[in-house]
């Protein structure tokens, strides 16, 4: 159980997303006593849009995930303002798809960079607080391109996959301080990038989905809230598909 | 604080920060902590107590090295935690 009076302290990445707003909503929902920051990078509009909705419960923090000094700086600034951080949701993440033969180097370093450097920074600078708190809750946001691993995604496949690795190994290494890390993996969920798919894409898509609807960043973030709760105490190194069936 | 009590107090430490389940009495000050013929502790059981240095004494142990030399034994540790309030 959390140790804190039922009190969750949260940090949710690439939180001015679809999924990243939802999560925050969620947590913020589910437990009334929740303090949630909110990790953007270069945008901010619908995580400020958040915290006018929830009050001195929500803080928007700028945030680069790539960058170590920015997460130290991130998590002394919570833990100095809350005590200690429950809940880590590592979502930021980017996409620069394109054949191997012709990818540009910088796509895969940014890629990677973004999507798995980030998971290591920001789970290594978390984990002493959490440590010494003897309690954490990490959920990393996979993809199911990282099962699948479709063409044209060899940078966003590995890194994704790498995420996967990653969780399962950290997840040994941290359970016995009451520490658990898992991993979701979203399938086709609307958001921007889906919605703007010409009509065609977009069927072709909806015939592979066996619930034959897309995801909604409310079904991924009632799994990430599901894995974060005292509830999922016992569940660590797993991995959970959030794809309507496909795989 | 007497160092017969501190000895004690971070022989308590260890055992409720990794919740071994001998009764602290019978783990022996100088007992390895490590390797055959110890407590049989392992790398993580090393990052919990690196932890609860900090947490408990203010003591900050990045290097490795010096984290080796301070977790070798309830004695050790000790040292540690007196020679920091020497500096």
């Amino acid at each position: 159980m959390n140790p804190n009076n039922n009190r969750r302290v949260a940090l949710v990445t690439g939180a001015n997303g679809g999924i990243g707003i939802a999560v925050a909503r969620r947590l913020l929902s589910t437990n009334i006593n929740s303090l949630v920051w909110l990790g953007v990078h270069s945008r901010r509009e619908n995580a400020d849009q958040l915290a006018d909705t929830f009050v001195g419960r929500v803080v928007v923090i700028s945030l680069d995930v790539t960058d170590r000094p920015s997460w130290d700086r991130v998590v002394a600034e919570i833990v100095a303002e809350a005590g200690r951080l429950d809940v880590l949701v590592n979502n930021a993440g980017t996409h620069e798809d394109s054949l191997l033969a012709t990818m540009p180097a910088g796509s895969w370093d940014r890629v990677l960079a973004t999507n798995l450097n980030s998971v290591f920074h920001g789970c290594q600078s978390v984990m002493r607080t959490m440590i010494g708190q003897r309690f954490g809750r990490i959920v990393n946001v996979s993809s199911l391109s990282a099962l699948l691993a479709p063409p044209g995604q060899t940078n966003y496949a590995a890194s994704k996959a790498g995420v996967i690795g990653f969780t399962q190994s950290l997840a040994k290494e941290v359970a016995r301080m009451n520490i658990t890390v898992n991993a979701v993996c979203p399938g086709y969920v609307e958001t921007d990038a889906i919605a703007n798919l010409p009509t065609d894409h977009r069927k072709s898509l909806l015939d592979r989905i066996p619930m034959r609807r897309l995801g909604r960043p409310e079904d991924v973030a009632s799994a990430i809230d599901f894995l974060a709760s005292d509830d999922a105490g016992y569940i660590t190194g797993a991995t959970l598909k959030v794809d309507g069936g496909i795989l | 604080m007497t160092e017969t009590e501190l000895l004690e107090q971070i022989r308590n430490m260890l055992v409720e920060t990794l919740m071994i389940p001998t009764p602290a009495t019978e783990i022996g000050f100088d007992t390895p902590l490590f390797g055959p013929g110890g407590l049989g502790l392992d790398s993580v059981d090393a990052l919990q107590l690196v932890v609860a240095l900090d947490k408990n004494y203010g003591i900050k142990i990045t290097d490795p090295a010096a984290a080796k030399d301070a977790l070798q034994s309830i004695t050790s540790m000790a040292k540690t935690v007196l020679d920091s309030r020497l500096k």
